[in-house]
């Protein structure tokens, strides 16, 4: 129904417009200060709004060993990513670096064909193709 | 010689790739709420880490503010995410549809900073943003609940999926 899909829709559009607000801001931290200072800032920011998504889902945390680890180690990770994300941002335009940094959905999809045995869709291997010549403008 | 923004991106691009594998690990041991709340203790035990060297008693209100907003637009994303998946949206439709947020950082930076592309840049954007929707696409298995709440991957760190 019409009304049903525009209200998912509605959610779905401000996930892209405030992470697209975030790429943005980052870009203007970036200039203003040390990758350290801004990672303490960000995950100080984000705390406030990830309770409010875990508040909706009444904070009902499992606590598998094997999830936590891999939840804690991608948390970390994350944070490494975040700060190279930071470098490239005071060295270069955020017109460039978002669109670069945003692929990668590209590693993912490769580790999980080659570690995982994922299949890969049709749709994916037109998405890697664009993703190799969008790199070889970025990198001319 | 590659310009100079461009090693860290593509660093950066690569350790997120890594994030979303574990992610999918992750995602098959807990649900995606329970996931994002790991997550989040793996930034916070990282923070000591910058404490030193950081130079944030320096910074101004201003800079404080900007850098807090940072994060707090990121988790809106996350949120807003959420709540899509919970209102029915199907996950392969609005995983590829989040993927295009570049977008909207490339309009702020032209409107707000004033950057400026060339052509090739453009075509290179283009073909970002395109790649990175069709990558997030993965076709919901059969007789799966289409908008089951299971991570993935989110711009630095996270995502749903089912």
């Amino acid at each position: 129904m019409a009304q049903h899909t525009s209200k998912w829709l509605w959610f779905a559009l401000m996930a892209l417009f405030w992470w697209g607000v975030w790429g943005f801001l980052v870009k203007i931290g970036a200039d203003r200060m040390n990758p350290r200072a801004l990672q303490i800032l960000f995950v100080v920011g984000m705390i406030p709004p990830l309770l409010l998504a875990l508040a909706r889902a009444k904070f009902a945390i499992q606590s598998d060993r094997r999830g936590i680890a891999y939840g804690v180690l991608n948390g970390l990770l994350a944070t490494l990513g975040m700060l190279a994300f930071y470098a490239a941002m005071a060295r270069g335009q955020a017109s460039l670096v978002a669109p670069l940094t945003a692929l990668f959905p590209l590693f993912t999809v490769i580790g999980a064909v080659l570690l995982l045995k994922e299949k890969i869709n049709r749709i994916q291997v037109v998405g890697i193709a664009m993703a190799v010549a969008a790199v070889v403008i970025f990198a001319r | 010689m590659f310009a100079s923004w461009l090693i860290p991106a593509f660093i950066a691009a690569v350790l997120w790739g890594v994030v979303g594998i574990l992610q999918k690990l992750g995602s098959n041991r807990m649900n995606a709420s329970s996931l994002l709340a790991w997550v989040m203790v793996g930034y916070v035990l990282a923070l000591p880490l910058f404490w030193r060297g950081s130079g944030l008693a320096a910074l101004s209100r201003s800079d404080l503010f900007w850098g807090t907003l940072a994060g707090a637009a990121n988790g809106l994303g996350t949120w807003a995410l959420f709540a899509a998946l919970e209102r029915g949206a199907k996950a392969s439709v609005a995983i590829p549809l989040t993927a295009l947020y570049p977008m909207v950082t490339v309009a702020f930076a032209y409107l707000m900073l004033h950057e400026r592309l060339g052509f090739l840049d453009w075509v290179g954007v283009m073909l970002a943003l395109g790649a990175g929707a069709m990558l997030s696409y993965e076709p919901e298995p059969q007789g799966s609940s289409d908008n089951e709440v299971k991570f993935d991957e989110f711009p630095g760190g996270i995502k749903e999926d089912s």
